[in-house]
């Protein structure tokens, strides 16, 4: 896997509680990505929030939480390309955002490094 | 603030229970005072006294006394003090108000921050760059977390700020999940740092942070900086310019 240079980074935005196919719908998205060869995904979980919904999310000692969950996603313009309409699919109620990033360095444990800018 | 010269000192007197539009009379008092610049306040409560009552009061705790008197006390200028008069009036109740000229010999000075470092200017508005580094929290440099360490090496070269966070599930380019389950043997959870700072800055610390990441990915995109407060010096200061 190389990644240098230009690439986009997409990030995901819904709730901790969204399901798909009965297991966790961020679970979900990870094992997506990895199945389509996807060079990395990372999913963060908010203390609070809201979105289309205006609910706010937070999270409570008591009683189950819909977090807000953040999943982080940087590939080449054509890689996330192939993502997006099976992560149409997969999130109902969320909010899909891209944005363009340069990459400075991406290595992996072989020691197989993109070219420092 | 009060400037040194002539000045009114206000002493009113309430009892400890008396009460304005439902809470204490000399809070209310107090309160108003403060949310009306004046430049400080002092409430002393009384161990004894007598009122217009002439019921005597004591902090004995035999006779249950309740309305032991307090006294609130400021000092401003002449037409401040006009200017709060009538409302004080309302408030006071049954309460009395006393006033007379004085000399301020010496203004109270607000008390600086010296131990806050001057430091670079900071502050920045406008383009900037957010640079992400993502890498695993059981990464480590010179023994110590990865992530510590990049934030104190940000730190030693002034990069504005840098923020840590830890997420719950990932992967990166060695295909491995990295996951955040009690039961699980790994707990390599993703970290993501999030730095944000002129271009020129991050162009000169990625020398030392291509060394410490040996397994990662660091990437740049273009932000919008709205606002960035750095010192309690320089943001008092410019407080101080807007009031």
């Amino acid at each position: 896997m190389k990644l240098a240079g230009k690439a986009k980074m997409l990030r995901i935005h819904f709730g901790e509680d969204d399901k798909w196919h009965d297991k966790p719908l961020y679970e979900a998205i990870v094992m997506k990505c990895r199945e389509l060869d996807i060079a990395g995904a990372s999913v963060f979980r908010g203390i609070e929030g809201y979105g289309a919904s205006t609910l706010i999310h937070r999270s409570h000692l008591l009683w189950s939480s819909d977090r807000p969950i953040m999943v982080s996603v940087i590939d080449s313009e054509p890689n996330i390309a192939r993502l997006l309409p099976v992560l149409d699919e997969m999130v109902g109620e969320g909010l899909i955002a891209i944005s363009e990033v340069e990459v400075i360095r991406y290595v992996h444990q072989d020691g197989v490094r993109s070219p420092a800018l | 603030m009060l400037t040194a010269g002539p000045g009114r000192k206000v002493g009113i007197y309430v009892a400890e229970d008396q009460q304005y539009h439902g809470s204490a009379a000399y809070a209310a008092i107090l309160d108003f005072l403060f949310f009306h610049g004046v430049s400080g306040a002092t409430v002393t409560r009384g161990i004894a006294g007598f009122g217009a009552d002439h019921r005597l009061q004591t902090a004995n705790l035999v006779d249950l006394a309740v309305r032991l008197p307090v006294k609130v006390e400021f000092i401003e200028s002449a037409e401040k003090v006009e200017s709060l008069l009538p409302k004080l009036h309302e408030m006071v109740g049954t309460g009395l108000i006393e006033m007379h000229d004085t000399t301020i010999v010496k203004p109270a000075e607000k008390r600086t921050h010296d131990n806050a470092p001057e430091g670079p200017a900071l502050k920045r508005e406008g383009k900037a760059k957010i640079m992400r580094i993502y890498v695993g929290e059981n990464d480590k440099w010179n023994g110590k977390p990865l992530y510590e360490a990049i934030v104190s090496g940000l730190r030693s070269h002034d990069i504005a700020g840098a923020t840590v966070y830890r997420g719950i599930l990932g992967y990166g380019a060695n295909r491995r999940i990295h996951k955040d389950a009690a039961l699980s043997l790994s707990h390599d959870r993703p970290i993501l740092l999030s730095v944000v700072d002129t271009e020129e800055k991050l162009q000169a610390f990625m020398p030392i942070l291509d060394q410490m990441v040996q397994q990662g990915l660091v990437v740049l995109s273009d932000v919008d900086v709205i606002k960035y407060a750095h010192n309690y010096k320089q943001a008092e200061r410019r407080q101080e310019a807007r009031t």
